[in-house]
């Protein structure tokens, strides 16, 4: 059976290791979801080419 | 010379005058003082006013003056800073009831070298907690717009914004992760700056995102900005990303005007339907003033910046909330409900989409860098609307549609500059008709071009009369 929202959100915070208040949940719920929503659009990008560097060296440019 | 004009001078003007005598140093601070003394109670810009200690720095730069000692670029100007720089016995709060105890026994790099320019630290200001911005109470008081009482200055350096506008200080040095510093200058109609990432030592500021934690100057005046940028940038052995590129005099050349420069509006954040269309009349009329003066301007294509807010998010949010774990885990309550619920979200984030967004970070650099292949500045505005009411800020989030209105949209404008790395720069660029709140422009150019993006202010600063307004609110 599917997790609800908050049921969701509860496991991922227990395997964060922090607690969320229950009076909480549904609004952290709502900013993760709309967050990932967002992060989604990533997928349309081709990255396949592309290695993170952590900082930008200035004699790059 | 009247009180009552000191503070209205830029910092330029306040060295100058305190250089040649005009002023002592210490008629320019109790200026200020009395100043706060009367507005901030209403304004809320100030969590710690030093004044003795800015009193006392005073007449040490007064007796420097008298020993013929005048070569500091900042010589008597009455300085505040965000609560984010560490400043030796006095309190560093970060905006957060978490650090209400956090004293440091040393200056960060910062402020120390805006001391060495001669400088006076007259204050620590408010900010959003723990630089996050969205703060619904902050601990330490709200802080106003002076052009609109019930509307946001901003955030992160939201006390930065709200002291310039109100001349409660000559100049400040916010932080700007993602805009923290452009954001409350806009919203306030003044000026701010974020340099590029490495140009300016962030040792003793307190972080937020490691990957883009900038200091800001913010100014009442672009001169002002390459004042003290030039006292702060440069390499420091505390903060091993700093370049070692020379600094340049910021100021030289300064007023050299636009001609042969080329601009380049980036269409993708310009044609946004979302955008207040007062904004868009100010940025277009901007684009004429610049071509009058000898530019040439056509547009370009940078077509990530439309995800800008996105990727900056789910790197900053992420990467915060992996800072921030020991609070989260141990005391989530001593933080503001929006602070607690905005990082306990991030902190669940899978790491292979935070992978995703570092990824799409590089290739939105590359499109930027491709860009500047042929243009030298690149030009939209910093907000695509006018300072929101509080209200409007600090109702809990209902809707995912909610969250992307008030949350992303707008980080994509200042947001593409922290991800890049890249310098940009805030100035007043008019007025809405309606609201009457101020509208912005945004100066951004490639890497250590700080001289050409301050250049272009200028050029625009110098054909306008929008900084020279006083906000209502501001006595």
């Amino acid at each position: 059976m599917a997790l609800s929202k908050g049921d969701r959100v509860r496991e991922l915070a227990r395997l964060a290791g922090i607690t969320i208040a229950e009076d909480e949940v549904e609004e952290v719920a709502t900013r993760f979801e709309s967050l990932m929503l967002e992060l989604e659009r990533l997928n349309e990008l081709d990255l396949s080419d592309i290695q993170a560097p952590m900082v930008f060296p200035d004699e790059e440019e | 010379m009247a009180a009552q004009d000191i503070v209205f001078w830029s910092a330029a003007e306040t060295a100058a005058a305190v250089r040649s005598k005009q002023v002592s140093p210490v008629e320019v601070v109790q200026a200020y003082l009395d100043r706060i003394d009367r507005l901030d109670s209403k304004l809320n810009s100030y969590i710690t006013v030093c004044g003795e200690e800015a009193l006392a720095a005073a007449r040490d730069v007064d007796a420097s003056v008298s020993r013929g000692e005048t070569s500091g670029a900042l010589l008597g100007v009455p300085i505040a800073v965000k609560d984010q720089f560490w400043t030796k016995g006095i309190p560093t709060t970060n905006g957060s009831r978490v650090y209400k105890d956090f004293v440091t026994d040393e200056d960060g790099t910062v402020v120390k070298r805006i001391k060495a320019a001669g400088a006076i630290l007259l204050g620590k200001l408010n900010m959003a907690e723990l630089a996050m911005g969205g703060t619904q109470n902050p601990p330490y008081g709200t802080p106003r717009n002076p052009w609109d009482l019930e509307r946001t200055p901003g955030d992160s350096s939201s006390g930065s914004g709200v002291a310039l506008a109100a001349h409660l200080c000559a100049a400040s040095v916010g932080e700007d992760t993602g805009g923290s510093g452009r954001g409350p200058a806009a919203y306030c109609g003044v000026t701010g700056l974020r340099p590029t990432f490495t140009r300016v030592s962030r040792y003793g500021m307190t972080a937020m995102c490691w990957y883009m934690d900038a200091a800001a100057p913010m100014t009442k005046r672009v001169e002002d900005c390459a004042l003290v940028l030039g006292a702060i940038a440069g390499h420091d052995p505390n903060d091993p990303f700093t370049s070692r590129r020379p600094v340049p005099d910021y100021t030289a050349h300064l007023k050299d005007g636009v001609k042969g420069l080329r601009f380049g509006l980036i269409k993708e954040l310009h044609e946004n339907e979302d955008m207040h269309p007062d904004v868009k009349v100010a940025i277009e009329a901007s684009l004429d003033i610049f071509r009058e003066q000898g530019a040439v301007v056509k547009e370009v294509s940078i077509p990530l910046t439309t995800l800008g807010g996105p990727i900056f998010v789910g790197i900053a949010d992420t990467e915060g909330a992996g800072a921030r774990d020991e609070i989260l885990r141990t005391r989530p309550m001593d933080l503001d409900h929006a602070t607690r619920t905005r990082l306990q979200s991030a902190a669940l984030v899978p790491s292979k989409v935070f992978n995703r967004a570092t990824k799409a970070r590089v290739l939105l650099r590359r499109q930027f860098v491709e860009a500047l292949k042929d243009v030298d500045v690149l030009v939209s505005t910093t907000a695509p609307f006018p300072a929101p009411l509080h209200t409007a800020l600090t109702a809990s989030f209902e809707s995912a549609d909610a969250v992307r209105a008030r949350f992303f949209f707008r980080r994509s404008y200042p947001g593409c500059y922290a991800l890049t790395g890249m310098p940009a720069i805030s100035i007043p660029g008019g007025f809405t008709s309606e609201e009457r709140m101020p509208i912005s422009l945004q100066l951004g150019a490639g890497p250590f071009a700080e001289k050409t993006v301050l250049r272009a202010a200028q050029a625009y600063e110098s054909a306008t009369e929008w900084h020279t307004r006083r906000a209502p609110h501001a006595g």
